[in-house]
């Protein structure tokens, strides 16, 4: 926590007066720099190390920037249910990885008579919140993609990937295993509900590599590796790929994972880093999780 | 005779909707792989032309294979839409992949026909891919069709099931289509009984048009787009709006249209044999 705490005294004369409402009003009242979604995203600006490109998704997509903020989320997406939970923190900045919107460029001209859209905005509008989408210059972030610092902390993997400068191209050599013993691994430290799996259970596996989302990313990538992972990708893509691969005798295996799966734990690293240059306001991660549960 | 050319005019000549086959981007209705001057020995219809698929078409003397998706793992877009879906792998890619090769050489050397019949079939008054569907899940008993339309027009995607929790529908649906990837978004005790079944890829447009109908309470499709219909309907259930989703995968959501799709061939091919062969689910899951 970065706030700074309250005094005893002027909790009780804030408590007195009246004006502690909430935490959020309490927030407002503590924080003397009035800091403003806009400032923070100058910060990150001038912390990300590249070159801030046009065009960018990363942009403001509801809220005003100008407010004073009362603390921060960072997510992978901005669901209805996270800005719930972020409003409930007490925190009405939200860093989303992902859109809001339910679209990649989170255009909204088509969902003017939506009930839903209308819903999600009056909530937002409602507890003033602001939502940035950081999602471009994280993955662009030097020294590192934000994104992958993040998954290979989750999975405790740093010291297993292997050296390439290619971002799309990012593998590990991991201590042998089965690939069912990996999958199950990868579920309880990704905290997984709706893993899919291509491939023989007792296939023993050590190589593993990323596939990003498209095939065109697997293709180059699987005579280097045992098992490839998906993060979302289509299905007529690397499943079917895979199951042709073993249907021809190679030993390949494929994790299909949703796509939070593969860059939650990206946004919890980016809550770390935003510590280093943003003191004035609480920053917490909060996840939005698998959206899926698989019955069995 | 029966040639590739031959089949495809007489399926051209029956399909009943004016035949498309100029799509701006990515593959078209029509022969993706092999001669149009090969004599048909025998017909497979299956979602997508697997490597096992191929195999067995060849092994029961069958050389032509009608489908869906493609072989080589795309649907030949040059750019991704919404970026969705991978961008077609150049040649110089797939000539050098291990896998393609291998599938390459298998569909040469046996001298495979391969058509692909999506667009044109999809078009039919009659969406033979949801009656397919509805007939796997014995369904036909719950459906509730706009009488205005032709009982499989692809608008007919409601209905009312006996009331049951979200989590035993999928479990059902499970069963009944023998598969184990089922993704549900949604409360598992939700009580659910108006449901509308979709197949392939839904989109924030088909649901909200889907949502118009008062009470839905769940939506059955193939597959869905992470930031898109997924968050949708992950905020439908947090607002209230409605109770699920339920994605029974594109395999397993298309693959009993291929039936239909082999039925149909049979009234207008009598020629050679023909057989629909559901290519299976490509998945398993941690239990």
């Amino acid at each position: 926590m970065n706030q700074t705490p309250l005094s005893r005294r002027r909790f009780c004369q804030l408590a007195s007066s009246g004006l502690l409402l909430g935490p959020s009003l309490m927030r407002g009242q503590s924080s003397p720099t009035r800091l403003t979604a806009r400032e923070v995203v100058e910060r990150i600006r001038k912390n990300v190390g590249v070159p801030w490109r046009t065009p960018t998704a990363d942009e403001f997509k509801i809220g005003d920037p100008d407010a004073p903020i009362t603390g921060i989320t960072t997510t992978f997406m901005s669901t209805l249910d996270l800005l719930e939970r972020s409003a409930a923190a007490g925190n009405n900045f939200v860093i989303t990885h992902e859109p809001t919107f339910w679209s990649a460029a989170d255009v909204v001209s088509d969902l003017r008579d939506d009930s839903l859209y209308r819903h999600k905005v009056n909530f937002i509008e409602k507890h003033k919140m602001v939502v940035w989408r950081f999602h471009d210059h994280w993955h662009a972030r030097r020294p590192s993609d934000g994104i992958f610092a993040g998954w290979n902390r989750a999975m405790g993997w740093e010291d297993y990937r292997v050296k390439s400068d290619n971002p799309f191209s990012i593998q590990y050599v991991i201590p042998e295993t089965s690939f069912e013993e990996l999958a199950r691994d990868m579920q309880k430290k990704l905290k997984l509900r709706s893993m899919r799996l291509v491939g023989d259970p007792k296939l023993r596996v050590s190589r593993v590599g990323n596939g990003g989302h498209y095939i065109l990313q697997c293709m180059p990538q699987l005579p280097k590796v045992d098992v490839l992972l998906v993060f979302e990708g289509r299905e007529w893509e690397a499943p079917e790929y895979i199951r042709d691969a073993i249907a021809a005798g190679e030993k390949k295996a494929l994790i299909q994972l949703p796509h939070q799966g593969g860059e939650e734990a990206g946004m919890d690293e980016c809550a770390r880093w935003l510590q280093a240059f943003v003191s004035e306001v609480p920053i917490k991660f909060i996840p939005s999780g698998d959206p899926f549960w698989i019955p069995i | 005779m029966l040639t590739g050319q031959v089949l495809l005019d007489r399926i051209q000549k029956n399909v009943g909707v004016p035949w498309q086959s100029q799509r701006s981007d990515g593959f078209s209705d029509g022969i993706l792989h092999g001669s149009a001057d090969t004599a048909v020995t025998g017909i497979v219809t299956t979602f997508t032309p697997t490597l096992e698929v191929l195999r067995g078409a060849v092994a029961s003397r069958k050389n032509t294979i009608i489908c869906r998706e493609a072989p080589f793992y795309s649907r030949g877009e040059r750019a991704p839409l919404f970026w969705r879906n991978s961008p077609a792998p150049p040649k110089e890619m797939t000539d050098n992949d291990p896998v393609c090769r291998a599938k390459q050489d298998f569909i040469t050397q046996n001298n495979l026909v391969i058509i692909r019949l999506v667009e044109n079939w999809d078009a039919r008054r009659s969406d033979g891919q949801l009656r397919g569907l509805v007939r796997a899940l014995s369904w036909e008993k719950f459906h509730v069709p706009a009488k205005s339309l032709d009982e499989y027009d692809p608008r007919n995607v409601y209905f009312q099931l006996r009331k049951n929790s979200l989590g035993r529908l999928a479990q059902d649906l499970q069963t009944k289509l023998k598969i184990h990837g089922v993704r549900v978004i949604g409360d598992a005790v939700s009580s659910v009984s108006n449901v509308a079944l979709t197949h392939g890829l839904l989109l924030v447009a088909d649901s909200e048009r889907m949502l118009r109908e008062q009470g839905l309470d769940v939506v059955i499709a193939g597959d869905a787009v992470e930031w898109e219909a997924v968050p949708y309907f992950a905020d439908l259930v947090t607002a209230g709006k409605v109770k699920g989703l339920i994605l029974i995968g594109q395999q397993a959501s298309e693959e009993p249209g291929g039936g239909e799709m082999a039925a149909w061939l049979k009234s207008f091919i009598s020629e050679v044999p023909i057989e629909w062969v559901p290519a299976g689910e490509p998945f398993w899951v941690l239990s």
